[in-house]
């Protein structure tokens, strides 16, 4: 009923997309540097800096995007302080919780450019931080009841993994860039593979409950728009096969090649083995098949909030009653 | 909950022999012990709420009656909407329709619901329920153009202008009922079909619902109307 002739309202546009997915980049980018700073990611990781440099100016980035797609943004921008004063309103949490992060984060990209350790609290106050820009992204859209595509738990939860993994990919591909001659690969690959069975986990989930009609049946339509509708290519094409199934591909293929060369040196280590096992990580930063499986995790982020902007059909289209 | 108390005593109990572990203890038993009240409360009220899903919280609500048999879609309601609230470029205040297949018809504003999630989303506060009958008042002055209500509204009463870049809505002409006046909408309706009054008492009217099919659940925002359906 909804999109009968392919017109419904649609509130939010492409700003509010690139929006969503900056935010969810530069906390991801943040956590990614936090991680490989705890040693998280292998004690040989390089990208214990390029997540911090990048994280506040992408997430203030897109928030000025977000400003100009107010109606009010640039015509009387003094009614933005205004958007500090509904607690009930998760908008309101966002502001709070975006620039809190963007602030933090410039502090300790700060530490991280002059090469000096940030004290503890700060890194921990911006990783929390970062965590809550990720989930709060997801949260803004779950607790609309009037779009049914959008309010589920789930999507806090996938928009933080999301974030997650593009932020990996974004810090691993500037990080051999930034660090140039000393780049050491860590378990990143295997952080990846992690990252994108979740998210494939949760997006079977949260598809398989919308198209079975648990969040009734214009929460099924929406589904349907994008498993077999007008979004059919940008769900498949882009963010399910780009997104997720190439690289987790990518990903599993030098990880599996370790294990099999760890299991031979355990059998019986000969130099060579030993070689090898220890090449089959290093060959792997440097192709340019990482770098394009890299760009191909980005795209798929971007995709994903694409298409919960385009299919979110509200509960009455406000157009036709029957 | 005496299991609890028993157990929080005893801590106190422990604290005097090793103060650092069992404070904390007492921490944690506190914290576990208001989660669990937190969560006894808040069931019993969705339950109480779901018990009478009509009455509205406040007893004087004002809301709208639509008689769905007297109306011809004559739109003179839309008309006088418009003529006396000078409707900002691009947006509709009140909306009439004519159902597709059962060819009856729909006139629409705002609700005024009992829980305007236009309220509870909008991040500048713009939208404030009036104590004094319930009618939900948007202050176009303040809004920024984000566009958050007209998601959470099932019913699309906030309208965006491109014009101006900012929201406006159905205000129940709050201003004229303020001076003893009626809404222009109910005032002007040549059949009577549309009409006000306190909810409480509409809902007495005889074959009223609160939702037709097509419309969302009335359990959503709780909206301050009442339609005769046409038999």
């Amino acid at each position: 009923m909804a999109v009968r002739g392919g017109i419904f309202k649609m509130h939010w546009h492409w700003l509010i997309v690139i929006y969503l997915f900056l935010g969810g980049l530069g906390a991801g980018a943040y956590l990614t540097s936090f991680a490989a700073e705890k040693g998280w990611l292998g004690k040989d990781s390089s990208l214990s800096r390029a997540g911090y440099f990048i994280a506040a100016p992408v997430v203030a980035f897109g928030t000025v995007l977000l400003v100009f797609d107010l109606g009010q943004g640039l015509h009387k921008p003094w009614l933005l302080i205004r958007l500090l004063s509904n607690f009930s309103s998760v908008m309101t949490w966002g502001v709070y919780i975006l620039s809190a992060f963007i602030m933090v984060g410039l502090l300790k990209g700060y530490f991280a450019f002059i090469k000096k350790s940030a004290p503890k609290l700060l890194s921990w106050a911006g990783a929390i931080l970062a965590l809550a820009t990720g989930a709060y992204t997801g949260l803004l859209l779950s607790v609309v009841e009037a779009v049914p595509f959008w309010n589920s738990g789930l999507m806090p939860v996938l928009f933080v993994t999301s974030a997650l993994s593009t932020g990996l990919s974004v810090t691993s591909l500037l990080a051999p860039w930034l660090e140039k001659g000393n780049f050491k690969e860590g378990r990143e690959g295997e952080a990846h593979i992690y990252l994108i069975g979740a998210e494939l986990i949760i997006v079977a989930i949260f598809f398989g409950m919308m198209n079975s009609g648990v969040y009734g049946a214009v929460g099924q339509e929406s589904a349907e728009l994008l498993i077999s509708g007008v979004y059919a290519l940008i769900f498949w094409g882009y963010f399910i096969g780009l997104g997720l199934l190439f690289p987790l591909v990518v990903f599993m293929i030098p990880y599996l090649r370790s294990k099999q060369a760890v299991k031979q040196l355990a059998k019986g280590p000969s130099v060579a083995e030993r070689e090898v096992a220890a090449t089959v990580q290093k060959e792997h930063h440097n192709s340019y098949l990482t770098i394009a499986t890299d760009i191909s995790v980005i795209i798929g982020g971007f995709a994903l909030r694409a298409i919960i902007i385009l299919a979110a059909l509200p509960i009455w289209d406000g157009i036709t009653i029957p | 909950m005496t299991k609890k108390k028993r157990k929080e005593t005893s801590v106190i109990v422990e604290s005097s022999k090793s103060t650092l572990i069992s404070r904390r203890k007492v921490i944690k038993i506190g914290a576990m012990a208001s989660a669990a009240l937190a969560l006894g409360i808040f069931p019993g009220r969705v339950v109480k709420a779901a018990a009478a899903p009509n009455a509205p919280k406040n007893p004087k609500q004002m809301g709208f009656i639509y008689d769905q048999g007297k109306c011809v879609a004559c739109r003179v309601c839309q008309a006088a909407c418009k003529d006396a609230n000078n409707w900002e470029e691009g947006t509709e205040w009140r909306r009439v329709y004519i159902g597709e297949k059962t060819g009856d018809f729909l006139s629409i504003s705002c609700n005024h619901c009992d829980n305007p999630a236009c309220a509870t989303v909008c991040p500048v506060r713009a939208y404030t329920k009036r104590d004094k009958d319930g009618i939900v008042i948007q202050d176009r002055e303040k809004c920024v153009g984000c566009k958050y209500c007209m998601y959470a509204c099932p019913y699309h009463a906030p309208q965006f202008s491109d014009d101006t870049g900012r929201i406006s809505k159905c205000h129940f002409c709050f201003e004229r009922q303020d001076n003893g006046e009626k809404p222009a909408c109910a005032e002007r309706c040549p059949t009577g079909a549309l009409s006000y009054g306190e909810l409480s008492k509409l809902q007495q009217t005889q074959g009223v619902v609160t939702r037709i099919d097509g419309l969302p659940s009335a359990e959503l925002t709780r909206p301050s109307w009442v339609i005769i359906p046409k038999a």
